[in-house]
């Protein structure tokens, strides 16, 4: 009779104990219950993102390659640019240079005992020069450190020469850049401009040298009226 | 007395144990049958703990009326749930009542005895 209480007692704790744990754990904790549908949902899910994922990580890779071709082609846009400025900027005569060709110096005739001198050397004898050694295929012209642009002027004002707006005296520095042979026969030609000078009195002196230097324009270079035309 | 009480506390650890490392988890839909079976149970075992108080503490009545009142709670709500009818609230309010009721009168034996025991110390 005893036994069977203690017995009854142990069984009946036991179930109780059983029962609430398992009530417990199941109310605690809910989100352990996965239903099958929601499972497959949500491991379909995960797949498609996975899949999302990996698309996404190709597309990265893509773009950055994209990227670098572009900043490539950038650079070397960049580099295109920059050596077609300098070709202009040689062209304009905006930098120095430096080569073979000629030296030429132009000194008026001593003065005479009889008063000043009877010829002195004009614009126009320069821009025969100038003139002269273009046709010879000169490059680059400076006189007296003034370079000799498309837009320079040669002018006479009194006794002085103006080029690009600097007067000059003499005497006359003209530094040549091309074919050294070329230009020195040019002005050496029987019957030719150094001849021609030389007949004036005055004193010419043509040397070829490898290292030629002409200096940069170095005036402002101004446009107040000319305006590009517009294309297309 | 008192080694029923340790059998029954030592049988409730032993239940909780396994319950709560059992590998198999109940569904959702049957937590509400088990809630109520649970209740029954409960309301049951003080139900026995007030007959021993009494004494007349009756084993086959202590464990049919386990068995059965849990039984018919779970029994009731799944009624309910078929019949569209909160039926379990029925079980929930009974036994909830009892309860009460059957801790009342263990409170009021236990105050007895130590009043008892006072007395007869002085």
């Amino acid at each position: 009779m005893n036994k069977s209480i203690y017995v009854s007692i142990i069984i009946v704790s036991l179930l109780l104990g059983l029962m609430i744990s398992f009530q417990f754990r199941t109310n605690s904790s809910p989100t352990e219950v996965v239903p099958p549908e929601r499972y497959q949902e949500l491991t379909i899910e995960k797949k498609r993102v996975e899949t999302d994922i990996l698309n996404l990580e190709e597309e990265v890779a893509d773009l950055s390659a994209k990227i670098e071709e572009a900043r490539k082609g950038r650079t070397e846009t960049a580099d295109v640019l920059e050596s077609e400025l300098n070709k202009i900027k040689i062209y304009a005569g905006l930098t120095p240079l430096v080569g073979p060709g000629v030296e030429l110096v132009l000194e008026n005739p001593p003065e005479s005992p009889g008063g000043s001198g009877f010829y002195n050397i004009r614009d126009e004898d320069l821009l025969k020069v100038i003139n002269d050694l273009h046709g010879a295929g000169a490059e680059a012209i400076s006189i007296n450190e003034q370079r000799i642009l498309a837009t320079s002027e040669v002018r006479q004002a009194g006794n002085h020469i103006n080029i690009n707006l600097t007067k000059l005296s003499p005497p006359y520095r003209i530094n040549a850049i091309g074919n050294p042979g070329t230009l020195k026969s040019s002005l050496e030609i029987k019957g030719g401009l150094a001849e021609y000078l030389a007949a004036s009195g005055t004193t010419v002196n043509i040397q070829q040298s490898d290292s030629i230097r002409v200096p940069a324009y170095s005036g402002s270079l101004r446009f107040d009226y000319a305006k590009q035309v517009q294309r297309g | 007395m008192w080694l029923g009480l340790l059998l029954s506390v030592f049988g409730m650890a032993v239940g909780v144990f396994i319950g709560l490392n059992l590998p198999l988890v109940l569904p959702q839909a049957y937590a509400k049958f088990l809630s109520v079976a649970a209740l029954a149970a409960l309301d049951s075992v003080f139900g026995g703990i007030r007959a021993a108080m009494e004494d007349h503490f009756d084993n086959s009545i202590f464990l049919s009326g386990f068995f059965s009142n849990a039984l018919l709670a779970a029994g009731l709500a799944y009624t309910g749930e078929r019949l569209g009818i909160d039926l379990y609230l029925a079980a929930v309010v009974a036994f909830g009542v009892r309860l009460f009721q059957n801790l009342a009168i263990i409170r009021r034996h236990i105050l007895k005895k130590s009043y008892h025991k006072k007395e007869n110390s002085l």
